[in-house]
């Protein structure tokens, strides 16, 4: 079979300009290709540019120079409403401190990524309840998210991600907030996610967790330090 | 999409139950002064209409005296004006018809009854001058004015303090101890301008009051006369026929002031409504100061809002929420604190305004223009005061906004 090319970042490159004429380039030439169905982990220190990387693949930042193709798309040059929009449609975001808004219903926040594509609210709350079904949350609908446990509230987040059938999910230190036992149940759902042909972006400076992915892209000093299986990268740094 | 955007804003301002109705209180106290205080002004501005209509329209009064003479204020009152003057004015162009009058304070007695009471000698054509309906009976006429008859129409207070229940017509009343035949009573006309009882009154012919009860030494001269004129805009015409006619009657010189005054009632009505109209725009005005200070309120709560909702902000944009939808919901939000607030506040100011006229017996009026006015300032506060924290939750940038603890 096939396989698709999703995201196609080349020579990526981002400077920040501060005041004063002081500039920092945070990327300094970012180059590689993900294939749809891969799970990913980008790894990096703080300060490597991970964030930035991470940002600029969410489309909520764009890029100093070089191409990003999102499913095809070059996505580096739209304007705000149209980065909301691709956002929208073709991604999904999981925060590590889950970002439900905790006022509203779980039925609520599930579909809420919906309510920006123009959907029905009866069709967006009947989509709702069979993406929390999946998640294994079928029955909390109507509750609030103070109510849920932290693996619970981010199971949530999950559904959420994934009710605009994404092309991507975007993970950010998706157990950061969890214990270790959460994080185990969280990163074997991501794999089952991906077991179902849906491509994971996970970012996360914890080995353990990178360990749930297939490959590694790992960023130091705003370049591409290694991209390969992360299973050959920790053998090699355990030795 | 905008049901979507209305519903989103009402389930964000009703999950701070507290804070917002705290918020449209400030509008809502504002609403309610401005309603109540138009409310007052036109019911002062109707009580004043009322009043001078009870007066009579389309009406000239002439005064004996001169205002002013020679650019100095003179007193009033000396007698110039006599009936003959008024009956010869009677005869000019667009006049209906003229009446006088002259009054004296009498104490009037029925049995053991004793009242003190206006005696008003005057004309049969009063009644259509002065506003004045027969409730009972009948007026005096023409002749009982020449042949200075002791007939007495009595206003309705007299008639209740001097005879209760019973009925006054064909009765014999005594005013300094000389008996008059009653032949007629007044409808109530209630309290005029400055609070003064209009139907404490006897009328009785102009020739009867000067021989029985107050003579003079001119007793053709009339203390005030009215000329009624059959249309508002002759009204000033008609002024300067009766100050020629009056000044040649009087002999006066080119160099000579008149010796008499003539008032237009209309002109002073439209003074005295614009009074009362300068009144209602006065107390609106005041009472729109809180309006500001409520929508104040409003922005200053949405900018809280705003602060204390930026991670959701932040979720929203990352999850695909357009810039203008973000700036639109909270728009919505502030204009939805700021309606319910008008809501209620109309709500107040009417019931208020109504149990105010209840309780003081006038009659408050409901205008249209009041609801109206409310909703409109309820939109134009709402948009004022949600435009700049609205424009600030639009231009948060989403990354920060996700960061932001």
């Amino acid at each position: 079979m096939p396989q698709k090319t999703v995201v196609e970042v080349n020579n990526l490159k981002k400077t920040y300009y501060m005041p004063g004429g002081m500039s920092q380039n945070v990327l300094k030439g970012v180059s590689f290709q993900i294939e749809e169905g891969e799970f990913v982990a980008i790894m990096g220190h703080s300060g490597s540019g991970k964030s930035t990387l991470m940002n600029t693949l969410g489309c909520l930042d764009r890029p100093t120079s070089g191409t990003y193709l999102l499913d095809g798309k070059e996505i580096s040059k739209l304007s705000d409403e149209e980065l909301a929009l691709v956002r929208g449609r073709t991604l999904g975001f999981v925060f590590q401190n889950f970002n439900l808004l905790m006022k509203r219903t779980i039925a609520d926040n599930v579909s809420l990524p919906l309510l920006y594509q123009g959907i029905s609210k009866t069709q967006m709350y009947t989509r709702a309840k069979a993406m929390l079904e999946k998640v294994g949350l079928a029955g909390y609908e109507n509750r609030i998210p103070n109510q849920l446990s932290g693996g619970m509230q981010q199971r949530v987040a999950i559904a959420r991600a994934l009710i605009n059938n994404p092309k991507i999910i975007l993970a950010d230190e998706p157990t950061g907030n969890l214990d270790s036992q959460t994080s185990d149940e969280i990163m074997t759902f991501f794999q089952s996610l991906n077991k179902q042909g849906i491509t994971i972006i996970l970012v996360t400076h914890e080995p353990d967790v990178a360990m749930y992915a297939k490959r590694l892209i790992r960023i130091a000093d705003g370049v591409v330090e290694y991209d390969g299986s992360v299973k050959e990268y920790m053998e090699r740094q355990h030795v | 999409m905008f049901n979507l955007i209305f519903s989103e804003a009402w389930i964000s301002i009703t999950a701070y139950k507290m804070r917002t109705f705290l918020t449209t209180l400030g509008i809502m106290i504002g609403v309610a002064a401005v309603v109540l205080m138009v409310a007052v002004g036109q019911t002062v501005q109707n009580v004043i209409d009322e009043s001078f209509e009870s007066m009579g329209g389309n009406l000239l009064i002439v005064l004996p005296g001169a205002s002013t003479s020679g650019g100095v204020r003179t007193a009033m009152g000396r007698p110039t004006v006599s009936r003959q003057d008024m009956d010869s004015i009677k005869e000019l162009k667009d006049v209906l018809t003229t009446s006088y009058a002259t009054q004296s304070g009498v104490q009037a007695v029925y049995g053991k009854n004793n009242w003190s009471v206006n005696a008003m000698g005057t004309t049969p054509d009063y009644l259509d001058v002065g506003n004045w309906e027969i409730d009972r009976g009948i007026m005096f006429t023409e002749r009982d004015l020449k042949s200075a008859a002791s007939y007495v129409v009595l206003g309705q207070t007299v008639v209740d303090e001097l005879f209760g229940f019973e009925d006054p017509i064909g009765k014999s009343v005594r005013l300094q101890n000389i008996p008059f035949l009653v032949i007629g009573t007044l409808k109530s006309k209630g309290p005029g301008l400055t609070g003064d009882d209009q139907d404490n009154l006897i009328m009785m012919p102009f020739s009867t009051l000067r021989q029985k009860i107050r003579g003079a030494r001119q007793p053709q001269m009339v203390s005030i006369g009215f000329v009624k004129v059959n249309s508002e805009n002759k009204l000033d015409t008609v002024l300067q026929r009766v100050t020629y006619l009056l000044r040649a009657r009087h002999h006066l010189k080119d160099t000579e002031d008149d010796d008499f005054t003539i008032r237009n009632m209309a002109e002073l009505v439209e003074q005295v409504k614009k009074v009362g109209f300068y009144l209602s725009l006065l107390l609106a005005a005041i009472a729109s100061i809180s309006l500001i200070v409520g929508s104040i309120g409003i922005m200053n709560m949405m900018l809280v809002s705003v602060t204390e909702r930026t991670r959701e902000i932040g979720t929203r944009k990352a999850l695909g929420a357009p810039n203008r939808w973000i700036m639109i919901q909270f728009l919505v939000e502030s204009i939805l604190i700021s309606f319910m607030g008008s809501l209620m506040g109309l709500v107040i100011g009417i019931t208020t305004s109504q149990i105010g006229g209840y309780i003081f017996e006038k009659e408050v009026p409901i205008s249209i223009w009041t609801v109206i006015l409310s909703f409109s300032v309820a939109v134009i506060v709402g948009v004022v005061s949600g435009l700049f924290p609205a424009i600030k939750a639009m231009k948060l940038d989403p990354i920060d906004a996700l960061r932001y603890q």
